[in-house]
């Protein structure tokens, strides 16, 4: 597009042309930086992101008003690095990082959130003006939630940049809709202090051994893993040939267990203590034979739940159902449950008359 | 034992052939370890004519899945038979891996 520039504003835009690598390397430093801080403080962020003004935009910029710029250096945003949260208590601790990595021009940086009237339109994010080292332009830094990104774009698309231009009959709605997602973004930080809260009081309680009053869920059940409640098992059948105990994650029978219907870690308590002899039969008489060293940490729930299938009436069905959860659905998981229900048929778990008083 | 690696664009598969009992995995160790530089990637151990394996396959096949998981990469057991699959399942293994 063709630009009217003036002599002034021509030389603003020479000067910019002529510090462009050195505003590419400052930004990628100034990027490298705080990812590094923020990743380092395990604070996970949706993106971080910084783009160099191009050199159509800046001519677009000092078309409009460049009289405003005595030079380059007061425009403050050739360089421009986003951070893009998913909570909204995560702003000020992004912020705070910023304050530690940067020099911060507290005269030009704005928080937009406290700038908000009680009707005023818009959902805005902090824009801090930043520099660093001896680098003698400023950058600006904009920090934001998903939400408030999500409302920039899409009420930038709009074509309206203020309130004050926005048709009346309009206003309403993106007040309302404003409200909503600040609304939301509160919420949703809430949501996760209250988890947070419930992961301590869930780990109080399996440490605590009240195992019936925890309810089975997947954060209760990563906390009981913390207990490793399957080593014993693991080891009384590693022990058959002596074999080595591999660790892998039995996250995946978190689902089994919901399906054998245990509703609290009080019941996989049960089932364990219940089912552990009939399981060790179950492992011994498959790996007895054979000259197998190693196993997994999970074989002591595998065969734990493959005892209960079968002590409960579940037979082969139950058992495929199982291992299509486990491995995904495939025709040799009919096969191969077939041959386990019917070793485990023959075992003496089987056949013992007494009722275990497992769920 | 053979191994035959082919290294495609997106993928490198290894065809066993053979019995892989323990002096056959130790015999060609070398050669499969060699492929965590790959485990960025896919790799396919197709066992359509692998007839047996050990314990200490079954650790090869380990340590390929350990530097997958480590690399981002997934390591992916192609028409292994009925008996292999056994021993996948008596040792607690079958669900470890992604099985085509």
């Amino acid at each position: 597009m063709e630009r009217h520039l003036d002599a002034h504003c021509q030389a603003i835009l020479q000067e910019f042309q002529d510090h462009l690598p050195q505003f590419e390397k400052e930004a990628a430093e100034a990027y490298e930086k705080l990812k590094r801080t923020l990743d380092d403080a395990g604070l996970r962020v949706a993106a971080i992101e910084y783009r160099i003004k191009t050199e159509d935009s800046l001519a677009g910029k000092l078309e409009l008003k460049g009289s405003k710029y005595k030079s380059l250096a007061d425009i403050t945003d050739i360089i421009g690095l986003r951070v893009i949260t998913f909570y909204i208590d995560d702003v000020d601790k992004v912020s705070s990082a910023v304050d530690r990595l940067f020099t911060i021009d507290w005269t030009n940086t704005i928080d937009k959130r406290k700038l908000h009237e009680i009707d005023s339109f818009g959902y805005m994010s902090l824009h801090y003006i930043c520099s660093q080292g001896d680098f003698s332009y400023r950058f600006e830094i904009q920090i934001r939630t998903v939400l408030q990104h999500a409302w920039a774009n899409i009420s930038h698309d709009t074509g309206y940049k203020s309130g004050v231009e926005v048709p009346k009959e309009y206003l309403r709605n993106l007040n309302r809709l404003a409200g909503m997602l600040e609304l939301a973004d509160e919420q949703f930080s809430s949501i996760r202090s209250e988890l947070a809260d419930y992961k301590r009081r869930v780990k109080a309680l399996v440490a605590s051994g009240n195992l019936d009053d925890v309810p089975l869920d997947g954060d209760s059940y990563r906390s009981f893993l913390d207990l490793k409640p399957f080593d014993a098992l693991n080891r009384r059948i590693a022990a058959v040939n002596q074999a080595e105990i591999q660790e892998v994650s039995l996250i995946p029978y978190f689902e089994i267990f919901k399906w054998l219907g245990m509703e609290s870690l009080g019941d996989i308590s049960r089932l364990i203590k219940d089912y552990s002899d009939a399981a060790f039969q179950f492992a011994c008489y498959q790996i007895g034979l054979t000259d197998l060293d190693i196993i997994s940490s999970s074989l002591g729930p595998q065969d734990l739940c493959i005892a209960y299938i079968m002590k409960n009436g579940g037979g082969k069905a139950g058992i495929r159902f199982m291992l299509d959860s486990l491995s995904g659905p495939s025709q040799s998981n009919e096969m191969m449950a077939g041959m386990m229900a019917e070793q485990a048929a023959d075992l003496p778990f089987m056949n013992q008359k007494e009722s275990t008083d497992g769920k | 034992m053979e191994v035959n690696i082919t290294k495609q664009s997106k993928e490198v598969v290894v065809c066993l052939i053979g019995r892989m009992d323990t002096p056959a995995a130790q015999e060609v160790a070398p050669q499969l370890e060699a492929l965590e530089e790959d485990a960025r990637g896919t790799i396919v151990l197709d066992c359509k004519d692998l007839t047996y394996i050990s314990s200490s396959g079954l650790r090869i096949f380990l340590t390929l899945r350990k530097a997958a998981a480590e690399k981002g990469g997934k390591i992916i057991v192609r028409s292994i038979n009925d008996e292999i699959r056994s021993v996948f399942m008596m040792t607690g293994f079958l669900n470890l891996f992604e099985i085509e």
